[in-house]
């Protein structure tokens, strides 16, 4: 590793500032990608689209396009076999190929194989597709309309009463009697508020590489969820999980975009026609057309006691999800089951409908279905508060849940002292304190459940000399999964931190983990190295017993050390006495699990909660509608910080993510569903020189959560109240609210200038003399 | 990207052969930071590439010549951003300079080229239209200048010839104190294309020059000889009045994704006004010209 | 002035990488990232968007800084071209790579080669910038995991070691694993299971 600070064995034990495991490689230029993989003798494939989003593909010929020297393979519907494959982590509706019809623009119907990137890249353009365009839905008033063309045949949706319209799936939660609770509000907020689609941007764009491996295949991809893709790959294939072997090398950013199956299979089936190797890299402009978050237009109702008491709420939230299903109805699930935040209500509707149209597929992205209703319902309490007359700061606390409430019938309580997060966040900001002229300050937070269910396993070797082999199959995406689980080796383990390698990435090697997602792998994948630690440990208690002749409850081994009588001994010294000469080494295992609840609506209670705090200050440019953030403070609850340096890390990385969808990100569509703005130049994402002036992050650490230490996970809450906070520090600033996203120049400016725009397409409210 | 030859050659008058003799399947080659964009989006696919990067003639030099100075071919941002003799005459030129693209994109791109590609949104072209710049062209017939304003056509297409070249930018010494300034308006604060980009330039004798881009096919220069836009004391109401005048022409595309035509319009005069008072600021503090 | 090269033919350039001399051969139409990363096998410079918005692909050419995705490969005949991989001198980490550990600036790590050649860059003509000039100089490198901060950080905290390679003696800087100490404990070899 790159440090010796570690020399002193535990220096970098759990709470300590590690130096990233993986840094190294990081800042010399040699940790390989799923594309800085050799591929000496691997086919170049690339992907055969129409520029439409909705066709109806009448015919391919690939006759010109195999005849470009290098060519392997023009793959079309017609070599798949039939019916066409399909797949998908909830519903098996995405085809490997389209089937007669695209769904969205940058679909492919048919992909080539060649010896080199320009061969491939030549044909594929020679591969002669004739279409028809057809008319396509990609707003959500436009796909709930009657008559609204169907983005996914009936026949695929055998069975379900919603299979002839556009919604996929509407979940219903709620508890308490709305209706009865209307009339004891003293006000009501409404306000319709609208989230906009974005795109995951991880700087590195997705790649696959599949090849024959002996009797069966080896994929390489830059995948979170490595033992979910060789099922899907299993079952496509027909090969047993054995025959499977998936390489998950670190991706370069994922943000949940990297959870599911996207373009593997076809490469799969690439290799195993052609026999050979066959690797995808994509444009950054089709990883556009790969993945995206959901849309969504929410409708709040809140009632309220002229006290700032909350009485009901009503949510109706659409997301607008792309033409297959992925695992996007999943954060339509998860985005409104806990959308009525971290209040104290006593009585709540929510509805919320999966929407499909003939866009991208969305599916998870930091947040996971939650930003776009806490944008809602976070810019709503913001309204009340100014209509009630209360400090938004004050409402908060008024109805903040306290630690232990069951603020959501049957699940998991308040697991954190939430106001501790929101106090800090106010003190940080000077919430009272006096402002310049021109500025205003907003505060919201934000509440996400974390994993419902979880299954993770981990190998741990204590080798012969004391250092340490870690196998984990979480995949490292930039959030330092590898730091904290060598952390927590080396501290249970007594060995040095660059004494411990932690081994991730190879379905043949490394044992079973769900997956990586929901901040999940420091409680879940921590604990089950933690155990299996705590099983070397165990190994190491009998091994002193049988070298003292005493019994083994005389003996305690503890973080890196072996306690016998008075004496401490280093775990160390007891292995090698205890190996003796012929050697060898200690091996523990360990399990963790979050079981799933049938009766619970979403499978299973939350594990922990991540909570976060926002709290901005922002100048507006009336004449030219700009937004300037001048303060941004973030405080999460993260119950303890395994690594303070990487806590900040996520918090500042999802707080600038999160401005980018509130100030800048959206996506971009022509009168027929084409994305006008693929690609780096006109899809903008925050840059250095789009910072707020001043970031603070911070954290409150009460040990509270079910991780290793009384950790929670941390990495999403940052962004979620992102949104709401700014908005609210415009209203405090012009007095303008704003319910649509992203808050561009022209978007603030036409806001401002209501009589100059006229009747706009920008849905606002201009604060009266209230 | 599509194959194609290449060429390198290293005098001008075979440069000019060569982009003479392919027309419109040849494409100069200098910074390339557009052009190898367009490459390999595929919206232009010519069978050569002339580097003129290794032409002995042409060079990357700012040079102070009789009563101008001038910028050679290969001048590039970063050249621009870093001399002091544009810094102090040409304020305007070196903040447009500054906007355009990251460090990266400003180490190789050209301001000749910036002025070829004719793009409505070019950053350069307002401050060079105030400053009166004349482009330097040498064809199969020798060489021209041309007054910038009559370079332009519409996006993508300028007065050159079959065969030409530009070699030089010049652009005419200033003759007395002048207050001069670049303005732009973007999406973020990060490099960005602009929605409305404009410079503005005030002379002790009362007279404005304005040019702006990005709300119309081509850059648009226009003064006010009135002496109104020029005075401290004018009232704001007057002048937003005679901005409107002047910028009848502007009109931006309705189809941009980048920013509406209503707000584009806005925002130059918002531009308008903002860089007419700093115009006259340092005219006034003469810490600049 | 040579004859006219067909469309796709090769071109011989010679360059200089890293401080190594390379003569190859080139298409015309493969950019300097394509000719970094699959003819001379260097992949630490990394590709994303390829119109020159993101920086992953930034390099030094000749003492500047340049995307190289919007440059020919043959543009870089005669070249001095510094790369991610270039940045370290004998197996010591530059001032700026131990500050990019130091503060976490590395978080998956895609956009960090970039970031550190852009940083090397500014540097070198800036030796002491201000936050303002280290936010202007890396603008032009995204980092879709960083909210930044850590990244200007390092530059601004490498900075005040020196922009060169400075030998601290610090095993910060070193980029073999350190020694792993007192091995007489490993079990004799000779002892090796049968
Ligand atoms: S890949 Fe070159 S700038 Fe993005
Ligand atoms: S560290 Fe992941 S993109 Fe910068």
């Amino acid at each position: 590793m790159s440090s010796n600070h570690g020399a002193e064995a535990g220096a970098f034990g759990v709470g300590a500032t590690a130096p990233r495991v993986g840094g190294l490689e990081r800042v010399t230029g040699r940790q390989e990608y799923v594309a800085d993989l050799p591929h000496g003798d691997a086919l170049h494939v690339k992907l055969v689209t129409v520029d439409a989003a909705r066709a109806r593909v009448d015919v391919i010929d690939g006759t010109r396009a195999r005849a470009v020297p290098g060519v392997h393979l023009v793959m079309t519907p017609a070599d798949l076999p039939q019916p066409m494959p399909r797949f998908g982590p909830q519903r098996r509706d995405r085809p490997v190929l389209a089937v007669g019809e695209t769904k969205y623009h940058g679909e492919p119907v048919a992909a080539v194989a060649a010896e080199t990137p320009d061969a491939a890249e030549e044909a594929a353009r020679l591969v002669e597709v004739d279409y028809e365009e057809l008319p396509a839905v990609f707003t959500i008033e436009a796909a709930l309309a009657t008559g609204a063309p169907l983005v996914q045949e009936p026949s695929l949706r055998p069975g379900d009463p919603l299979a002839t319209t556009n919604i996929l799936r509407e979940h219903r939660y709620g508890w308490g009697d709305v209706e009865a609770a209307s009339n004891q509000a003293d006000v009501v907020i409404e306000g319709t508020y609208a989230f906009p689609m974005v795109t995951q941007f991880a700087i590195e764009p997705h790649a696959f590489m599949a090849a024959p491996d002996g009797d069966g295949i080896a994929i390489w991809s830059s995948i979170q969820h490595p033992y979910w893709l060789q099922r899907v790959m299993a079952d496509l294939v027909e090969l047993p999980l054995s025959k499977v072997r998936v390489f998950a090398p670190d991706p370069g950013g994922a943000f949940g975009g990297k959870q599911h199956a996207k373009y593997e299979p076809l490469v799969a089936f690439i290799a195993r026609r052609t026999g050979r190797p066959a690797r995808l890299v994509l444009t950054l402009e089709e990883t556009f057309q790969a993945v995206r978050r959901g849309a969504a237009e929410v409708r709040v109702r809140a009632g309220f006691r002229s006290d700032g008491t909350l009485v009901f709420r009503d949510i109706e939230a659409n997301y607008l999800i792309g033409a297959y299903a992925d695992i996007a109805d999943r954060t339509v699930a998860k985005g409104s089951y806990t959308s009525n935040g971290p209040y104290r209500v006593p009585s709540v509707r929510i509805v919320a409908r999966s929407v499909l149209s003939h866009t991208v597929p969305s599916t998870a992205f930091r947040g996971f279905g939650n930003p776009q209703q806490i944008w809602a319902v976070e810019s709503n309490m913001d309204e009340a508060a100014r209509i009630l007359e209360i400090d938004p700061l004050e409402l908060r606390l008024r109805n903040l849940a306290r630690r232990g409430e069951a603020f959501i019938p049957h699940e998991t309580p308040a697991d954190g002292d939430w106001a501790a997060s929101v106090s800090r966040a106010a003190e940080l900001i000077s919430w009272g304190g006096p402002r310049q002229p021109g500025r205003g300050r907003g505060i919201a937070v934000g509440l996400k459940s974390g994993p419902t269910t979880g299954l993770s396993y981990s190998t741990v070797r204590l080798l012969g000399d004391g250092s340490v082999v870690v196998y984990a199959g979480t995949s490292d995406m930039g959030q330092g999964a590898r730091t904290i689980f060598a952390q927590i080796a080396a501290g249970e383990l007594g060995a040095p931190l660059e004494w411990v390698t932690v081994v991730m990435g190879d379905t043949a090697v490394v044992p079973y983990d769900q997956q990586t997602s929901a901040s999940r792998s420091s409680v879940l994948m921590g604990n089950a190295v933690l155990a299996a630690c705590r099983d070397v440990q165990s190994k190491i208690r009998t091994m002193a017993a049988r070298l003292e002749g005493l019994p083994d409850d005389g003996i305690m081994v503890d973080r890196g050390e072996v306690r016998i009588g008075e004496r401490v001994l280093p775990i160390r010294e007891v292995l090698v006495r205890g190996l003796g000469r012929l050697g060898g080494e200690v091996i523990g295992v360990g399990e963790a699990r979050k079981e799933a609840d049938p009766d619970h609506p979403l499978g299973g209670t939350s594990a922990f909660y991540e909570f976060n705090c926002t709290a901005v200050e922002v100048e507006v440019d009336r004449d030219t509608g700009d937004v300037t953030v001048t303060r941004h403070v973030t405080v999460s609850d993260v119950g303890k910080a395994l690594n303070p340096l990487q806590v900040r890390g996520q918090d500042e990385g999802a707080a600038i993510m999160g401005l980018g969808h509130t100030l800048m990100e959206h996506y971009i569509f022509d009168e027929a569903g084409r994305i006008r703005n693929l690609g780096a130049i006109d899809y903008r994402i925050p840059t250095t020189m789009d910072l707020p002036l001043r970031m603070e992050s911070d954290t409150v650490e009460n040990e509270d959560g079910p991780g290793p230490y009384g950790a929670k996970g941390m990495s999403e809450g940052a962004l979620l109240p992102v949104a709401p906070a700014v908005a609210a520090a415009v209203r405090d600033a012009t007095g303008v609210v704003i319910r649509d996203l992203p808050l561009t120049p022209e978007r603030v400016w036409r806001a401002l200038h209501p009589e100059l725009t006229g009747a706009p397409e920008v849905r606002q409210a201009i604060e009266g003399a209230r | 990207m599509r194959a194609f030859a290449y060429e390198r050659p290293t005098r001008l008058d075979d440069a000019i052969a060569l982009i003479d003799g392919h027309g419109p399947d040849a494409r100069p080659l200098a910074g390339g930071t557009d052009l190898i964009i367009r490459l390999r989006d595929g919206s232009l696919r010519p069978r050569i590439v002339v580097d003129v990067k290794g032409v002995a003639e042409l060079d990357a030099e700012i040079r102070e010549e009789d009563g101008f100075l001038a910028f050679g071919a290969l001048t590039t941002m970063t050249d621009i951003v870093v001399d002091g003799r544009v810094g102090r005459d040409y304020p305007a030129l070196a903040e447009a300079a500054l906007f355009v693209g990251s460090v990266q994109i400003r180490n190789r791109a050209t301001l000749v080229g910036n002025m070829c590609n004719a793009s409505p949104a070019a950053d350069t072209s307002p401050a060079l239209l105030v400053y009166g710049a004349r482009i330097v062209a040498t064809g199969p017939s020798g060489t021209r200048r041309v007054p910038l304003d009559e370079f332009f056509v519409r996006s993508g297409v300028t007065t050159l010839a079959r065969g030409e070249l530009v070699q030089a930018i010049e652009l005419p010494r200033p003759t007395g104190r002048r207050g001069s300034v670049h303005l732009r308006r973007t999406r973020r604060r990060g490099h960005d294309l602009a929605s409305v980009t404009l410079a503005c330039a005030v002379t002790p004798d009362g007279v404005t020059r304005l040019a702006y881009g990005s709300v119309g096919p081509r850059p648009v220069l226009v003064l006010d000889d009135t002496g109104l836009l020029a005075d401290p004391t004018a009232p704001a109401a007057d002048k937003v009045r005679r901005l409107e005048m002047l910028f009848a022409g502007a009109s931006p595309s309705p189809t941009s994704m980048r920013a509406s035509p209503q707000y584009r319009l806005a925002m130059l005069h918002v531009l308008g006004l903002r860089a007419v008072a700093t115009a006259i600021e340092r005219l006034a503090s003469g810490a600049s010209q | 002035m040579s004859g006219m090269n067909a469309m796709g033919a090769r071109h011989p350039i010679d360059l200089t990488v890293n401080g190594q001399r390379r003569s190859i051969e080139v298409f015309a139409h493969h950019t300097l990232l394509d000719v970094l990363r699959e003819d001379l096998g260097l992949t630490g410079t990394k590709e994303c968007c390829l119109v020159g918005e993101c920086g992953a692909c930034t390099v030094i050419i000749d003492g500047r800084s340049v995307d190289s995705c919007l440059v020919l490969g043959v543009e870089a005949d005669g070249a001095e071209v510094t790369t991610v991989e270039g940045l370290a001198v004998d197996g010591r980490l530059s001032a700026v790579q131990r500050t990019f550990l130091e503060t976490g600036a590395a978080q998956c790590g895609f956009c960090i080669p970039g970031q550190l050649v852009s940083a090397h860059a500014l540097l070198a003509d800036v030796p002491h910038p201000t936050r303002p000039q280290v936010e202007e100089g890396l603008a032009g490198n995204l980092c879709r995991c960083a909210g930044y901060e850590q990244i200007i950080e390092a530059v601004l905290s490498g900075a005040d070691l020196g922009s060169s390679t400075a030998d601290d003696g610090r095993d910060q800087g070193r980029l073999s694993t350190p020694a792993m100490g007192d091995r007489s404990a490993t079990p004799d070899a000779e002892l090796a299971p049968q």
